[in-house]
């Protein structure tokens, strides 16, 4: 009987208190925490806070539009972790976010950090989107939890091959003979490697492949040797430094190939070497990540991004499209559990729509996204646009180069 | 080596051992895991550089040996990870008596030999990026097998372990060093390499037991790391950071004492994790706290931080 009393009294005081509290809204569902990992100190910094921004637009978009409907309206709360430009501490913060009780964890964006982060998720069954990461080994492991969204090494490098013998069948074969400039390190020895297989199966000489080293402060004598060569066209491999360098001095010493040809490169795609140095920069054409230009959400967040005095780089709008992802997979998965959202990623297909990256209907094969691939940009007067594949681009590519 | 000698050791394992017992966060035991590495690779330095007075500025080389040959041999040759870890020991220990012969046969001392082992660090990061067997600039992924057969644990808590037996076989190893004939011989090289000589120190031959004895064990280290990650790019394997943490750590914490390099690394990393607890929100401040400590212990000399404890205890 005691007991009975004793509930009855509760549920009355309880009731009293909702009647006492009628201007309270009706209890909020708990958010839901959602790792985002980046490297925001060292080498790889600038590109660390560019994916942050784009995953921070992305949540508050979502929290501002109602939060995640299927979890009754709860908001998602971001755990930041500092990666710290190494796989020691992305896995670090991958143990952090696992204390934190986190659902999901996006990003990474280098590749060993990814491999590190992804392993050290995958213990714990955590969902783990990839952002950037392009090395193949990413999602070849056959770990459930890891999920790329945007294309890898193979497929970018293939992409870049098949459109630079579109662009040239197009513009009537102008270019036939191509100097190979790259630097000698992480990646750009391998990039070579492949050009040099590749290129004379597709019709081109390979006139000469020039290694530089990162950093170089100083690119005249490459510059010299291109001149003495004068190649249709030149590949470089690069990063950021090097590769301004490079165009700067090809400009100073009026080097002008019928085109400069970048696959991933450091600066082509970077709004920040067009805003500084707009000649250099100008015609300049890249294979690599790219927002949709044709999507009104891409404008919209390019707005977004620039009013805060920030350039508008491929780590946002990749960033905001996985963390797009993640919601999507909660919504459908309609609860917040490890497994259903892993279950629910990997069912991901042409319905998920709220993406602004160029890719077809997605569909997930072992983690990666079938429908992720890069697209060629090309700076044209001051802009960068989408010259492939033409059912993405924006603007007509500019090749030949002439005058 | 009396009882007496060897119980602070024993104390440390017993403390770090039971750990996990008290602490369940893996955030804690990752972090102690880590130090454990670094701590192994800084008292291969101490034999060195602390012991020896020959400062290394390349440890990274028999680290990212012991690393690679223990990821190489799993991954290309389908070798069981404990043979492979020892055989990167033997590797790196390998590496490190070539190195020795050929830098202390032709008499380089101090910087010289500082410049000639960072030389070597650095020839062997660019041989690692562009190698095929190595896997050049993609790195190398050991799969993740988490077996006690594979070197892989399920748990935290059993790699701790497991660093934990190497870093104390470490220490054991260099207080036998400490009261051997050779670790007196290998002093009196540092103190005066010229007395030494003078009294019939065969000085060539103390350094190059050092070096070999030295990079085995980063090289241990290296491999520990190769296990613990899964993953090595020639970046981390012989990068300047990892020579850079080797030579940090037993300089904070006393070079050429027994318990110097676990200190150092202890005192650098518990210090930079709690900066980032406490003020996490800037980025790279637990790097300036770093900084501070190391000028700290520069500037003001006994320099390590047991002789700061000693002198400020002194006042």
């Amino acid at each position: 009987m005691a007991r009975l009393e004793v509930a009855r009294r509760s549920l009355m005081l309880g009731a009293a208190g909702v009647l006492a509290a009628p201007g309270l809204p009706r209890a909020q569902a708990p958010a839901v925490k959602l790792g985002i990992l980046q490297p925001v100190t060292g080498a790889l910094s600038q590109d660390g806070e560019y994916g942050r921004l784009g995953a921070e637009l992305a949540i508050a978009e979502i929290n501002a539009s109602g939060g995640l409907r299927a979890l009754g309206g709860a908001r998602i709360e971001m755990v930041f972790g500092d990666a710290r430009s190494n796989p020691e501490g992305g896995v670090a913060e991958v143990e952090k976010m696992q204390a934190e009780g986190v659902l999901a964890v996006v990003g990474g964006f280098a590749s060993p950090i990814c491999l590190a982060a992804s392993q050290a998720a995958s213990r714990y069954d955590l969902p783990y989107v990839v952002d950037v990461g392009v090395s193949d080994q990413i999602v070849s492991r056959g770990l459930a939890n890891t999920f790329r969204f945007g294309p890898g090494f193979g497929v970018v490098t293939q992409t870049a091959l098949d459109n630079l013998v579109a662009l040239n069948d197009g513009a009537g074969k102008p270019a036939r003979t191509v100097v190979i400039v790259h630097e000698d390190g992480l990646f750009g020895s391998g990039m070579a490697r492949l050009l040099n297989a590749e290129l004379p199966k597709r019709g081109f000489e390979v006139l000469e492949t020039i290694a530089h080293p990162t950093p170089a402060r100083d690119m005249n004598n490459v510059a010299l040797r291109i001149r003495a060569l004068r190649p249709d066209l030149v590949i470089p491999s690069s990063y950021y430094a090097e590769f301004v360098l490079l165009s700067r001095t090809m400009q100073q010493q009026r080097i002008r190939p019928k085109g400069i040809y970048c696959v991933l490169n450091g600066a082509a795609s970077n709004f920040r070497f067009v805003r500084e140095f707009p000649d250099a920069a100008n015609l300049v054409m890249d294979c690599n990540h790219w927002a949709d230009p044709r999507k009104p959400r891409t404008a919209e967040l390019r707005r977004q991004v620039e009013a805060q005095n920030r350039f508008w780089l491929y780590n946002t709008p990749l960033n905001y499209s996985a963390v797009m992802l993640v919601a999507d997979a909660i919504e459908r998965a309609g609860r917040a559990d490890r497994a259903a959202l892993i279950t629910a990623l990997a069912a991901t297909d042409g319905a998920f729509t709220k993406h602004i990256m160029p890719y077809g209907p997605t569909r997930f094969v072992n983690g990666q996204n079938q429908a992720g691939q890069p697209v060629n940009t090309q700076v044209q007067n001051g802009d960068i646009k989408v010259i492939f594949p033409r059912d993405f681009a924006d603007a007509q590519p500019v090749f030949p180069v002439t005058g | 080596m009396s009882v007496r000698d060897v119980l602070p050791i024993l104390g440390f394992a017993a403390l770090v051992a039971l750990a996990p017992l008290l602490v369940t966060s893996n955030v804690v035991l990752n972090f102690m895991v880590f130090t454990l590495i670094i701590a192994l690779a800084a008292q291969g330095w101490n034999i060195l550089g602390g012991y020896g007075g020959q400062y290394s500025f390349g440890h990274a080389a028999f680290f990212g040996t012991g690393a690679y040959l223990t990821a190489i041999l799993q991954v290309r040759f389908g070798m069981n990870a404990w043979p492979a870890f020892a055989a990167g020991i033997g590797l790196a220990a390998l590496v490190g008596l070539a190195i020795g012969a050929l830098a202390f046969r032709s008499g380089l001392k101090g910087s010289y030999f500082a410049l000639v082992t960072l030389a070597f660090a650095e020839v062997f990061r660019v041989l690692a990026n562009a190698a095929e067997i190595t896997g050049g600039a993609a790195g190398i992924l050991i799969r993740l097998r988490a077996d006690p057969l594979n070197f892989q644990f399920a748990e935290r808590s059993t790699f701790l372990w497991v660093a934990l037996a190497l870093v104390v076989l470490a220490l054991l190893a260099t207080l036998a060093l400490e009261r051997s004939r050779l670790g007196a011989q290998l002093v009196a090289v540092r103190e005066n390499e010229a007395a030494a000589q003078a009294l019939g120190v065969d000085i060539l031959a103390v350094k190059l037991r050092a070096i070999t004895l030295s990079a085995g064990m980063t090289g241990a280290a290296g491999g520990l790391y190769a296990q613990y990650f899964l993953y090595l790019d020639a970046q981390i394997a012989y990068g300047t950071w990892i020579s850079v943490e080797a030579l940090l750590a037993p300089i904070v914490g006393g070079a050429g004492t027994v318990f110097g390099p676990v200190l150092g690394a202890v005192i650098l990393h518990g210090l930079a994790e709690a900066t980032k607890t406490v003020a996490g929100s800037i980025p790279g401040i637990d790097l300036v706290v770093f900084g501070i400590v190391l000028i700290l212990v520069v500037r003001y000399p006994p320099r390590d931080i047991p002789g700061l404890l000693r002198a400020w205890r002194r006042r």
